[in-house]
């Protein structure tokens, strides 16, 4: 015990502090480095301390696909387009803000009326307050139970969603023939057979 | 037994979603305006779990897991989202030759 308090508490909050920390650090290099690479690695800090979030919130599951998904596979998608782009462009694409005054007047308006949503809001006092739900062990059965079961039909529109847009993807991103890849910047290239 | 307050992760939440509307809005590159986006989902993804660990009803573990499924829904369309942006994107660049999203408000090629 230490002030009231047992220790456990102190734990959580401590990791409730660190993991808030790492993501909104990592949420403002993303948005103030001035190269594109830098900002694709400070968004990895940024969804790794919301990995941390969710384990703190009895998501494991949740924490495992962000890490695998949002990290090892869409943090690694936008990484390989960058680098299309800087082969094609031939320099290092700078990503300076623009609209400076703009943006901090409509985000910062965005946060005021959040923060000002979240504090004045009343919460029905039905599990707030009290402990929450803990169940760790039975998350990762139940949620696979929960998806076969009562959300079966989203599950397999998401699929067909995720089939349509990697077609989509592919016919966007597809070279038409006769088309050189560097032909926008570079018009007096040789061109490709 | 007092565990962290629900208003903690929804403050955490929402000033990360300002922050992805500020590099949305300020974003010279269409890359980097994509990260304010994956920015400002997952500020979104932390507000679900955050409710439904908090708020549920009547404590069933079943609406319990409610929103950690809606998460895994988000999840996949984000990994969707990202794949058409960044064709769309790279298509943006082969035909006009612009990366920068002002640039590119021509509604007529």
């Amino acid at each position: 015990m230490l002030f009231g308090l047992p220790y456990t508490n102190y734990v959580e909050y401590l990791a409730f502090l660190s993991v808030a920390g790492l993501t909104l650090l990592g949420g403002l290099g993303t948005i103030v480095a001035r190269r594109v690479f830098p900002a694709c690695l400070w968004l990895l800090v940024c969804l790794g301390g919301v990995a941390g979030l969710y384990a703190l919130l009895a998501g494991h599951l949740l924490m495992a696909v962000q890490i695998l998904v949002y990290a090892g596979a869409i943090t690694v998608l936008i990484i390989f387009a960058v680098m299309l782009l800087q082969r094609h462009t031939g320099r290092i694409i700078m990503a300076e803000n623009q609209h400076l005054i703009g943006g901090v007047l409509a985000a910062g308006f965005m946060a005021t009326l959040i923060l000002v949503g979240i504090f004045t809001t009343r919460y029905q006092p039905l599990a707030f307050g009290d402990t929450p739900a803990t169940f760790a062990g039975d998350n990762v059965k139940l949620i696979g139970h929960l998806l076969l079961t009562k959300y079966l039909l989203p599950f397999e529109v998401v699929s067909v969603v995720l089939l349509a847009s990697m077609i989509g993807a592919l016919v966007l991103a597809r070279q038409e023939p006769g088309e050189n890849p560097g032909a926008a910047e570079a018009p007096e290239a040789e061109s490709q057979p | 037994m007092s565990p962290v307050p629900l208003q903690a992760y929804l403050v955490v939440a929402g000033l990360l979603f300002a922050m992805g509307l500020f590099g949305v809005m300020t974003r010279r590159h269409a890359v980097a305006a994509l990260l304010g986006i994956e920015l400002m989902l997952n500020a979104a993804n932390i507000n679900l779990v955050a409710f439904s660990h908090y708020l549920s009803p009547n404590r069933a573990i079943n609406t319990v897991l409610d929103g950690q499924v809606f998460v895994l829904m988000v999840i996949a369309l984000a990994a969707c989202e990202v794949a058409v942006g960044l064709a769309i994107i790279l298509r943006l660049y082969r035909t006009m030759g612009v990366l920068n999203p002002d640039e590119a408000s021509s509604m007529k090629w």
